[in-house]
């Protein structure tokens, strides 16, 4: 006996789903997305016992460039970073933002082999200025269970 | 003459939509950065120019060199927490000055303030609450009020 010739199906991908997919990474980058007020790249000292940073805090920044020369740059929490001369013109910014509060918390963003007179300095600063809460910016450090 | 009517299917045309929505992710996708937004919890003492009061308190010294002195003795960064145990145990006030010598570099600090911000009430049954990290001005004030810096000549 012979056997029939099976219906021709069309050969297609199913795309029908795709745009399901792409909308919900779509809704998925714009959730996690944040508006960040400062991209300097630093590297950062490690820590473990790390605390979330409040929203809105001031960002004081010393980073190196490539060519290991040092900057500062500095975002009252609501206008991107831009860079400062050094303390001084970061102590008239801190001054202008604890004026009007002065639980206002400030970031301190700082290269990790930058020598820590430096940092003093800056603590210094924001504690001339009148600034109460600082926060020292670390990446998470692994941590040995070895 | 009555015109032939044709029957056409209606529906919404898709087909770019997954381009568009493909665009859309790869330009979040572009613009996403990870951002490092936690850290360690730092107080400033307040600028009053308050004298120091006088209480025995627990001496942390970062060298040059990144090495450890608590209390003069040199220490590894994981025998800290132990050494303060019982002295935070007795009193749970008790200040830990946090000096470091200021050619160190930054990432020795941070060790340090962070092994003392490790210890928690939940873990190790107690939490070191007064951390005094002075800084140049204030040691400044300290060689004014005692005619040298106590911090330096502290271990000799």
């Amino acid at each position: 006996m012979r056997l029939k010739k099976g219906t021709k199906a069309p050969a297609i991908i199913p795309t029908a789903s795709m745009a399901d997919i792409a909308f919900l990474l779509i809704i998925f980058f714009m959730v996690t997305t944040v508006h960040e007020v400062d991209r300097t790249s630093v590297n950062l000292p490690l820590a473990q016992s790390r605390e979330e940073a409040e929203k809105g805090s001031a960002i004081v920044v010393l980073a190196k460039d490539k060519f290991g020369e040092l900057y500062y740059m500095f975002s009252d929490g609501t206008n991107m970073s831009h860079t400062v001369n050094g303390p001084q013109d970061i102590y008239h910014e801190v001054s202008a933002i604890t004026y009007r509060d002065s639980t206002t918390q400030f970031i301190l963003k700082a290269d990790e082999s930058v020598r820590f007179e430096l940092v003093d300095e800056l603590l210094d600063t924001l504690r001339k200025a009148d600034a109460q809460k600082v926060l020292l910016l670390c990446q998470q450090a692994t941590v040995n269970r070895g | 003459m009555k015109l032939p009517r044709r029957d056409n299917d209606s529906e919404i045309p898709t087909s770019s939509m997954a381009d568009i929505a493909f665009l859309l992710i790869i330009f979040f996708m572009v613009t996403a950065v990870f951002s490092a937004t936690k850290g360690l919890e730092f107080k400033l003492p307040k600028d009053d120019n308050k004298p120091p009061e006088q209480e025995e308190a627990v001496f942390v010294k970062v060298a040059a060199d990144g090495s450890v002195l608590v209390d003069c003795r040199p220490m590894e960064l994981d025998e800290i927490l132990a050494y303060l145990e019982p002295k935070l145990l007795r009193n749970p006030e008790k200040p830990v000055i946090l000096y470091t010598d200021a050619s160190a570099q930054y990432k020795s600090m941070i060790a340090v303030y962070d092994v003392l911000g490790m210890a928690k009430v939940e873990t190790h049954g107690y939490k070191v609450k007064n951390i005094s990290v002075p800084t140049q001005s204030e040691v400044q004030e300290y060689i004014q009020l005692f005619g040298f810096n106590p911090f330096e000549s502290q271990c000799g």
